[in-house]
């Protein structure tokens, strides 16, 4: 049981604040399918710092962890600005845009990754190694049972996730700017009319959208992976887009969305060793999460209400 | 430079032509600038390619291999990305966006491994079957998410998202438990018999692999450019795809062409799945999904969803990814360049609308150039004429 809340989580949340990223993004009118590329290409930058810093530090040392994440965040919003400026600027169709970028990251992070190592290091490696992050145990609160799992053995990017999540929830449904961004996705000629520059909002939606993806994509390379490499572009991206048209592009039941598949994976995985039954067939219980999403999206799909203005291009003259 | 552009790029006709040329030559001469500072001769290089692709004669040839041979197996890794473009092309115009083409192509190729690629069957039913069942199973995948679509409200990006993934398990759980090949550890090989590509064919005195897949690629290019352009089947899915409110006015039936567009995409999705596991490799690595169904999206995307402009640009991304193995091994170059330019290739693309928009403020800025200066022409000449009375 504990295990499934433990591994539950540290793969939901990242899920979580990547699928908070395309929100912003969706919300703000651009429709987000970058997210898996975003997300990659952050997980490469982090990593590429990670590695090149390793040696400055002691071998325990987790300042490179946290640098990783910091430039993580750096690289998804920086290569989230190819996506803003390509759906806003060069007003291309949103969901080729999304595509497009998916491809040129995989691309560019494998040729990237290839000769950064065959330079630096002098070795033709198509990764970085990273290992797995150390794990933190609240003492006293992880005492309390079943519940106490939530506070055994996390991550410590786990931690910054719920942070900045919070933040995050607070700017879109509590400030002046968030209240814009919503604006922006429904109606941005009212926007335009208040005085507010819609481009600029948009803008900034898709680099927040980049820069969270990023956190989720370092989370993923420091604990399921243990690495940056091609593997990185599993899907995950895609499913965390899921996540938010499960959630109907609000916060709160995208998180519901995201725990459902972390703990629908966590909890597989668990039934597949206590029925000790072979490893492959932890491939059949994988698509728990998935036959769950589709099932209650029969259910639920109705409701669902998609921001108006989701894929417009903004033409000002329109009005 | 402004007047060179809007020559080259300014006949609105034929921008759907040039525009994509264009940047395609962008993105090469950012790939020789790549190539060029990481001390290679880019030229060389995209020879390379072409040699690769057997398009250009190499230096040398292994014993019965030459230019052909490698013409032959180009045109086998084409086929399924030709269909799988082609599925994604009339999904877009009939609005849908079908990411799931690697799901779809997954399933159809198992199905038709399972049901004919072990059944012994002889070659002249097994083929035939092949396809038949490959078609059925894929549009019933399609279908489904048209179905989902128009009856639930499922966005198609999630549920085809959903379908690969599971698909992708199940069919992994299947091989591993069932069919696995203990030293390849993919799925046995179909037999020959069903293969849709000969290979290691004698011809003469070469060997070489013949994807019957092909033909029927390119004659279904031209058959969705039948039905978009001359029936009413294709009128009202296009419709449907533009607006869908403008098509219930007109009293067509949306979700009977949501369903159909779903069917088509997936049928021809399901042609891209066996000319890929029963042609091109004959087995199926369990837990990958072929990225063929993702670059096909962008391939279609290229060709502007035009079925006749999807036959060159899968043509031309397929040289890049095909030839640069050899590329690769021959200029010592890292293969992953040439996804990097094909990214770039479809980058610029996507800009087509910003490039035709920018081509006619520049034509109209020269013309409006244009008139100024005849007029201050015949002010002048009014100017001396009053001079001279």
């Amino acid at each position: 049981m504990d295990n499934i809340i433990i591994d539950g989580l540290s793969f939901a949340l990242p899920l979580f604040i990547m699928a908070i990223g395309g929100i912003y993004s969706e919300k703000s009118g651009i429709t987000n399918l970058a997210l898996e590329g975003l997300q990659g290409f952050g997980a490469f930058t982090g990593a590429l710092v990670a590695v090149l810093t390793a040696s400055w530090f002691s071998g325990g040392s987790q300042i490179p962890f946290y640098l990783a994440i910091l430039f993580a965040v750096l690289g998804g919003a920086l290569y989230s600005l190819l996506h803003a400026l390509l759906c806003i600027k060069f007003k291309a169709n949103q969901v080729i845009s999304g595509v497009v970028i998916n491809i040129l990251a995989t691309a560019l992070t494998a040729f990237l990754t290839k000769q950064i190592n065959s330079a630096v290091f002098g070795s033709p490696s198509d990764k970085f190694v990273l290992g797995v992050s150390n794990r933190i145990t609240v003492p006293g609160l992880s005492q309390i049972p079943v519940l106490g799992a939530v506070f055994t053995n996390i991550y410590p990017f786990e931690i910054i996730i719920v942070v900045v999540a919070f933040i995050a929830w607070y700017v879109l449904y509590k400030t002046r700017f968030g209240l814009h961004l919503r604006a922006c996705g429904d109606n941005p000629h009212a926007v335009d009319a208040a005085g507010i520059d819609v481009s600029r909002v948009r803008f900034i939606a898709v680099m927040v959208s980049g820069a969270l993806s990023g956190i989720a994509g370092i989370s993923f390379a420091y604990s399921i992976s243990a690495n940056f490499s091609g593997n990185i572009y599993v899907g995950y991206g895609y499913l965390s887009i899921a996540a938010l048209i499960f959630g109907n592009w609000t916060i709160l039941p995208t998180l519901g969305a995201c725990l459902l598949f972390g703990f629908a994976k966590s909890g597989g995985y668990e039934i597949v060793k206590m029925l000790k039954m072979p490893s492959s067939y932890s491939d059949l219980v994988m698509i728990l999460p998935y036959v769950l999403t589709l099932l209650l999206l029969i259910f639920f799909s109705k409701h669902n209400k998609s921001p108006r203005a989701l894929g417009e291009i903004y033409d000002k003259g329109k009005r | 430079m402004k007047k060179l552009i809007v020559k080259l790029l300014g006949n609105e006709k034929r921008q759907s032509m040039t525009i994509p040329i264009f940047a395609i030559l962008v993105s090469l001469v950012a790939g020789a600038v790549v190539l060029g500072l990481l001390g290679k001769n880019p030229l060389s290089a995209y020879m390379n390619l072409l040699q690769g692709s057997g398009l250009w004669p190499k230096a040398s040839y292994a014993g019965g291999k030459n230019m052909l041979t490698d013409f032959t197996s180009f045109l086998n890794a084409l086929t399924p990305m030709l269909f799988a473009s082609l599925a994604v092309a009339v999904a877009l115009k009939g609005g849908l966006f079908n990411i799931g083409i690697s799901g779809q192509m997954l399933c159809a190729g198992f199905v038709t491994t399972v049901v004919i690629g072990y059944s012994g069957l002889s070659s002249g039913i097994a083929k035939p079957l092949v396809l038949l069942l490959g078609i059925v199973t894929g549009a019933l995948v399609g279908g489904l998410v048209g179905w989902l679509k128009f009856k639930f409200n499922i966005n198609e990006v999630v549920s085809t998202i959903m379908i690969n993934y599971i698909a992708q398990y199940v069919i992994s759980f299947c091989i591993n438990t069932f069919y696995v090949n203990p030293v390849s550890r993919q799925s046995n090989p179909v037999s020959k018999a069903a293969r849709l590509t000969l290979m290691e064919t004698q011809v003469g005195d070469l060997k070489m692999d013949i994807p019957l897949g092909i033909i029927l690629a390119v004659i279904a290019a031209f058959i969705i450019r039948f039905l978009f352009n001359k029936t009413k089947l294709g009128y009202e899915i296009k419709t449907v795809g533009s607006s869908i409110t403008a098509a219930r006015y007109a009293g067509i039936s949306v979700g009977r062409n949501m369903v159909l567009t779903m069917v088509i995409s997936g049928a021809l999705a399901g042609l891209a799945g066996v000319t890929y596991y029963l042609g091109y490799f004959g087995s199926i690595q369990p837990k990958v999904l072929p990225s063929t169904g993702f670059d096909a999206i962008a391939v279609s995307l290229l060709g502007n969803s035009n079925p006749i402009g999807i036959i060159f640009s899968s043509f031309l991304i397929t040289i890049i990814s095909k030839g640069s193995t050899y590329m690769s091994s021959a200029a010592g170059v890292e293969a992953e360049i040439a996804s990097v330019i094909t990214g770039l290739i479809l980058l610029f693309s996507a800009c087509s609308a910003y490039i035709a928009y920018k081509v006619k403020r520049a034509k109209s800025s020269l013309e409006e150039e244009k008139i100024l200066q005849e007029k201050e022409k015949t002010n002048d000449r009014a100017d001396s004429g009053k001079g001279a009375e």
